[in-house]
C-alpha cells in the first residue's frame, strides 16, 4: 500500500511537470507547425534569473514571480529573433535558427554568467517532506502536483472561456481561416510563445527546485521530455501533449522501479526508440489532433 | 559530372593551397587547424550531400561521426593497450589490431550499413518529423555511446587510438568528398531528389520513390560522417561521446548553413569561413583569459558569434553564402557575360 | 462600394486572372459566375487577402485594400466565405460565431444582439449550438460559415461557392437565406457555378471566363442572352 502510495505521487508529480512541459512546446507546434528548439533555454532563463536575484533579499515569490515574467520574454524574444524573420520562408529555415537561438542563449549564460552550477534560491517548503499514508515524500512532489492542476485548469479556462484562447484553437486548425475572420497572425503566434515562456518559467521552478542548481545545459532535458511527450501525446493536440507527459512519466517510474541499473542506463535510447516507432506507425501521434493545418 | 570539372579543380585547389600555405608558414599550429578544417570538409559534405539534395534538416549526422570514430578505434587500438583502454571489450574483438587506414575505411562503411538499417523507415517522413525523427535518433546514437561501455569505455575519454592522421590524409580525403559530392549531385539519384525536394507530389507521380531516393544519400552521408569520424579519432587520439553531440552538431550545420546547403561549393566555402571565425574567436577568448578580463573563463563568445551569424544568413541570404550555383559555373556565366 | 480594376494573380507562371475590373454597389447583391478555373474563387481570394495580387488594385469605399493582410482586410468590413466551407471543426458551433465577431470583441451587447439575430435566420444553428461543428452536416456547416462571416457586421460580404456539393434542397434554403440577408441590405458578392440560382438572386452579374471577364450586365440581361451557354462553355459565338 505504502509503495502504492509512493509510485502514485511520483508518476504524478513527475507527469505534471512533463504535461506542462510538452504543453508549452505543443502550444506553439499547433500553430506553426515548428518545433522551437530554444524551448528548453526558457526554462534556464527562469534558472538564471532566481539566481541573479538571489541576493536581492525580495521575498521567495517575488523572485519567482519575475523569473516567469522573464521567461515570458524570452519567450517572446524567440518568436522575434528566430522564428518571425524567417517564417515565411522555408520549414528548415526556421528549425535551424531555432536550434542557433538555443547555442545563442546557453552559451550567452556560458559567458557572462559562468559554466559552473549556480545555486539557485529555493523556499524552506520545497525541502521538507511529508508522510502520507507511510509513505514519505518530498512536499515538493506535492507542490508539483498542486502546481500542475491549476495551471492545467487555469490554461483550460483561458483556452476554452477567453475569445484569444479560442483564437488560438482555431489558429491550429486553420490559419488561414482564422486570419480571413480578423485574427490578427502576430498577436496569435506572440501569444503562444508568452503562453509557452509562461509554462516554461513555472515548470523550470519547480524542475530546478529539484536539483537546487541551474547551469547552461538545464534545458536540455525538459526540451527532450516535452519532444517525447508530444510525440506520445500527437503533436498537435494540446490535451494529447498533457496526455503524453503523464504516460511518459508512468513508463519512466516504471522502468526506474523495474530495470537495473545497467539498462536503466540505456533509458533515453529506449524512450527515443519508442518516439521515433510512434512517429512511424502513427505520423499523427497517439492523440489524434486537429483534422488538418496550415501555415503562414 | 563533366560540367563540375572546373568546380572540383577550384575546391580542391583550395584544399591544397591551405596546406601548402600551412607547409610553408611551417607553424605547428596551422598545421592543425588546416588538417582540423579538412576533417570538418569531409563531414560537412556528407551532411550537404544529404540535405542540399533532400532538402531535409538531419540532427543525426554527428552520431555516425561517432560510430565511425568508434568503430576505428575499437578495431585499431594496439592490441596491449585494448587492456587499459577498453577493460571490458568483449573477447574476440581484444586481438584485433588492424592498420589505422584499413579501420577508417570500415568506420565509414560501419556507419553506412548502421544508417542504412534505421534510417529506411524514417525516410518516408518530411518537415518536422523528419526533423524530430532525426534528433531523436541522434540522442539514441548519443546515449547508446555514452553507456555501451564494452565497446566505448562509456562517458568516459577513450584513449589509445594510433595517430594516423596528417594533413596530408585529411586533405587528400577531404579532395576526395569534394569528388565524391560533386559526383553525387549529378548523379540520377541527386538529381531526381532534388526534383522531388521542389515538388514532391509531381515526383511522386511520375514514379519516383522518394523513401528510397533519400535513403541512399542518407547512407551516402553516413558513409561521410564515418570516415570524418574515424579521421578525426585518429588525428585526437582521444575522445569521448561528447564530441558527438549538439554542440558539434551546431558547428557543423553553421558551416554547412553560411556557406550554402544547397551546393557543394557553398559547403566548402562555409567550412573555411567558419573554421578561419572559429580558430579567430577561440584565440581571442584565449587572450581574454590570459588578460584575466573578469574572474569568470571566457567561454561562449565563439558560439555566440557563430549563433548571430547563422541567423543574420538565415535572414538575410537563407540560400547562405552560394545558394544555387557551384562556383565553376559562376565564373563560366561571368567569363560568357565577358564575351 | 467596391470597385475591383484590373485585377491579376498568378500562381508562378500560370496567369489565374488576367486583369478584371468590377463594381459592387451598396446593397448590391452581384455574381460572379463562370466553369472552372475561370479564376473566380482566384479573385475573391484575392480581394479578401489570402492571395497578392500581381497587378490591379481593390478599392472599399474609396480605399485601396491591394493585397492587405487577410485581417486588416475583414476590419474595413469585408467578411469573406471561402468555398472550401472552413469551419473550425473542433470548436463548437457557438465559439464559431464568437471568432466570427473577433473584431468586434468590444461590442459585448451587439454581438449577443447578432447572435440572436442569426440563431433567428439559421434555427438549425442554434439548435446544435453547444455541439462541434465538425459534427455539422454539409448544408449546416455552410449555414455556419455565412452566419459566423456576418458577426463581424460587414460592410460587404463575399461568398464563394455556397451551392457547393449540398443536396439541392439544402441550396434552395442557402439561396433563401442569400435573399433574406440581401433583403436585409447586406452587399453581396457572390461567386456560384450555379447558374440559375445565381441569376434568381443576382441584382448584376459578371461572366468570366479564362481569367477575364466576358460579359456583364443585369440578371435580366445575362438570363435573356442566348449565348450564355457559349459565354459560359467558351465556345466562340
Amino acid at each position: 500500500m505504502t509503495f502504492a502510495i509512493q509510485f502514485v505521487i511520483d508518476v504524478l508529480s513527475l507527469g505534471g511537470a512533463y504535461a506542462l512541459m510538452a504543453l508549452g512546446l505543443v502550444i506553439v507546434y499547433g500553430i506553426l507547425r515548428l518545433v522551437n528548439f530554444a524551448y528548453g533555454e526558457l526554462i534556464m532563463v527562469a534558472g538564471y534569473t532566481m539566481f541573479l536575484f538571489s541576493g536581492s533579499g525580495l521575498p521567495w515569490l517575488v523572485m519567482a514571480a519575475v523569473a516567469v515574467i522573464m521567461a515570458v520574454l524570452a519567450g517572446i524574444a524567440t518568436d522575434y529573433v528566430a522564428f518571425r524573420p524567417v517564417r515565411a520562408k522555408s520549414v528548415t529555415a526556421v528549425l535551424i535558427t531555432s536550434f542557433a537561438f538555443s547555442t545563442l542563449l546557453q552559451n550567452a549564460a556560458l559567458l557572462f554568467i559562468s559554466p559552473r552550477p549556480q545555486t539557485v534560491p529555493l523556499p524552506a517548503l520545497f525541502s521538507q517532506t511529508v508522510t502520507i499514508g507511510g509513505a514519505i515524500t518530498p512536499l515538493r512532489n506535492l507542490i508539483t502536483i498542486a502546481a500542475a492542476v491549476i495551471l492545467l485548469a487555469l490554461f483550460a479556462l483561458l483556452m476554452r472561456r477567453t475569445v484569444l484562447g479560442i483564437a488560438m484553437r482555431a489558429a491550429a486548425t486553420n490559419f488561414t481561416m482564422a486570419r480571413m475572420l480578423g485574427v490578427p497572425a502576430n498577436l496569435i503566434i506572440s501569444s503562444a510563445f508568452a503562453i509557452s515562456g509562461f509554462l516554461a518559467g513555472v515548470v523550470g521552478l519547480l524542475w530546478i527546485g529539484r536539483i537546487g542548481t541551474v547551469v547552461p545545459g538545464i534545458g536540455l532535458e525538459p526540451l527532450l521530455v516535452a519532444f517525447i511527450a508530444t510525440v506520445i501525446g500527437g503533436m498537435r493536440s494540446l490535451s494529447g501533449a498533457v496526455i503524453g507527459g503523464f504516460l511518459l512519466a508512468l513508463i519512466d517510474t516504471t522502468l526506474n522501479y523495474t530495470l537495473s541499473q545497467d539498462l536503466l542506463k540505456f533509458r533515453d535510447a529506449f524512450t527515443f526508440s519508442l518516439v521515433i516507432l510512434i512517429l512511424l506507425w502513427r505520423p499523427e501521434g497517439l492523440v489524434k489532433g486537429p483534422a488538418t493545418g496550415q501555415r503562414t | 559530372m563533366k560540367r563540375h570539372i572546373l568546380t572540383a579543380a577550384i575546391l580542391a585547389g583550395l584544399v591544397v593551397l591551405a596546406v601548402l600555405a600551412s607547409q610553408l608558414l611551417g607553424i605547428r599550429l596551422y598545421d592543425r587547424i588546416v588538417t582540423n578544417l579538412c576533417i570538418s570538409l569531409v563531414l560537412v559534405l556528407g551532411l550537404q550531400l544529404f540535405m542540399g539534395n533532400s532538402g531535409i534538416l538531419s540532427f543525426a549526422h554527428m552520431g555516425f561521426m561517432g560510430v565511425g570514430a568508434y568503430t576505428s578505434a575499437v578495431l585499431s587500438i594496439p592490441a596491449q593497450m585494448k587492456g587499459m583502454a577498453l577493460p571490458d571489450l568483449y573477447p574476440f574483438l581484444q586481438g584485433v589490431e588492424l592498420s589505422p587506414y584499413l579501420s577508417i575505411a570500415i568506420a565509414g562503411v560501419m556507419a553506412a550499413v548502421v544508417a542504412a538499417v534505421v534510417s529506411y523507415p524514417l525516410m518516408r517522413l518530411s518537415d518536422a518529423a523528419a526533423v524530430i525523427t532525426s534528433f531523436a535518433l541522434l540522442v539514441v546514437l548519443y546515449t547508446v555511446m555514452t553507456n555501451w561501455s564494452a565497446l566505448t569505455n562509456g562517458p568516459r575519454t577513450l584513449f589509445g587510438l594510433p595517430k594516423a592522421t596528417d594533413i596530408y590524409l585529411s586533405a587528400f580525403v577531404a579532395i576526395l568528398a569534394v569528388i565524391g559530392a560533386l559526383i553525387f549531385k549529378e548523379s540520377r539519384t541527386g538529381r531526381l531528389l532534388r526534383t522531388s525536394r521542389d515538388d514532391e507530389r509531381a515526383a511522386a507521380a511520375i514514379g519516383v520513390n522518394i523513401p528510397a531516393l533519400r535513403w541512399r544519400a542518407f547512407v551516402v552521408a553516413a558513409l561521410f560522417a564515418g570516415i570524418g569520424g574515424a579521421l578525426w579519432g585518429h588525428f585526437i587520439t582521444s575522445f569521448s561521446p561528447k564530441a558527438f553531440y549538439l554542440k558539434e552538431t551546431f558547428v557543423i550545420l553553421s558551416m554547412l548553413v553560411i556557406g550554402g546547403a544547397n551546393t557543394v561549393t557553398g559547403a566548402v566555402v562555409g567550412t573555411f569561413i567558419v573554421t578561419i571565425a572559429y580558430e579567430g574567436l577561440r584565440g581571442l577568448e584565449g587572450v581574454l583569459n590570459e588578460a584575466k578580463v573578469t574572474g569568470e573563463p571566457v567561454i561562449g563568445l565563439t558560439e555566440i558569434v557563430l549563433a548571430l551569424a547563422m541567423i543574420a544568413v538565415l535572414i538575410l541570404r537563407p540560400g547562405g553564402l552560394f545558394p544555387t550555383r557551384e562556383i565553376g559555373a559562376l565564373l563560366r556565366r561571368r567569363m560568357e557575360t565577358r564575351k | 462600394m467596391l470597385e475591383v480594376v484590373d485585377l491579376e494573380v498568378r500562381y508562378g507562371a500560370i496567369r489565374a486572372l488576367r486583369g478584371i475590373s468590377l463594381t459592387v454597389k451598396k446593397g448590391e447583391l452581384v455574381a460572379l459566375i463562370g466553369a472552372n478555373g475561370a479564376g473566380k474563387s482566384s479573385a475573391m481570394m484575392c480581394i479578401a487577402g489570402a492571395l497578392k495580387a500581381a497587378g490591379g488594385s481593390v478599392r472599399l469605399v474609396g480605399e485601396d485594400i491591394t493585397s492587405g493582410k487577410p485581417e486588416s482586410i475583414v476590419r474595413r468590413g469585408i467578411a469573406t466565405v471561402p468555398e472550401t466551407r472552413d469551419v473550425f471543426p473542433d470548436l463548437t458551433v457557438d465559439e464559431n460565431l464568437t471568432l466570427g465577431g473577433y473584431t468586434r470583441r468590444g461590442d459585448a451587447a451587439g454581438l449577443a444582439e447578432d447572435r440572436a439575430k442569426m440563431f433567428a435566420l439559421f434555427p438549425r444553428l442554434a439548435e446544435r449550438c453547444g455541439q462541434p461543428a465538425g459534427t455539422l452536416s454539409g448544408g449546416e456547416q455552410q449555414m455556419l460559415v455565412i452566419a459566423r462571416a456576418m458577426m463581424s457586421r460587414p460592410k460587404m460580404l463575399l461568398l464563394d461557392e455556397p451551392s457547393l456539393g449540398l443536396a439541392p434542397v439544402i441550396v434552395d434554403q442557402i439561396f433563401a437565406m442569400i435573399a433574406q440577408l440581401k433583403a436585409a441590405g447586406t452587399t453581396i458578392l457572390l461567386v456560384e457555378q450555379n447558374v440559375a440560382k445565381a441569376l434568381s438572386v443576382a441584382d448584376r452579374v459578371y461572366v468570366m471566363r479564362l481569367g477575364r471577364i466576358a460579359a456583364s450586365g443585369t440578371a435580366a440581361e445575362i438570363s435573356a442572352a442566348t449565348d450564355l451557354s457559349a459565354l459560359y462553355l467558351g465556345a466562340e459565338p
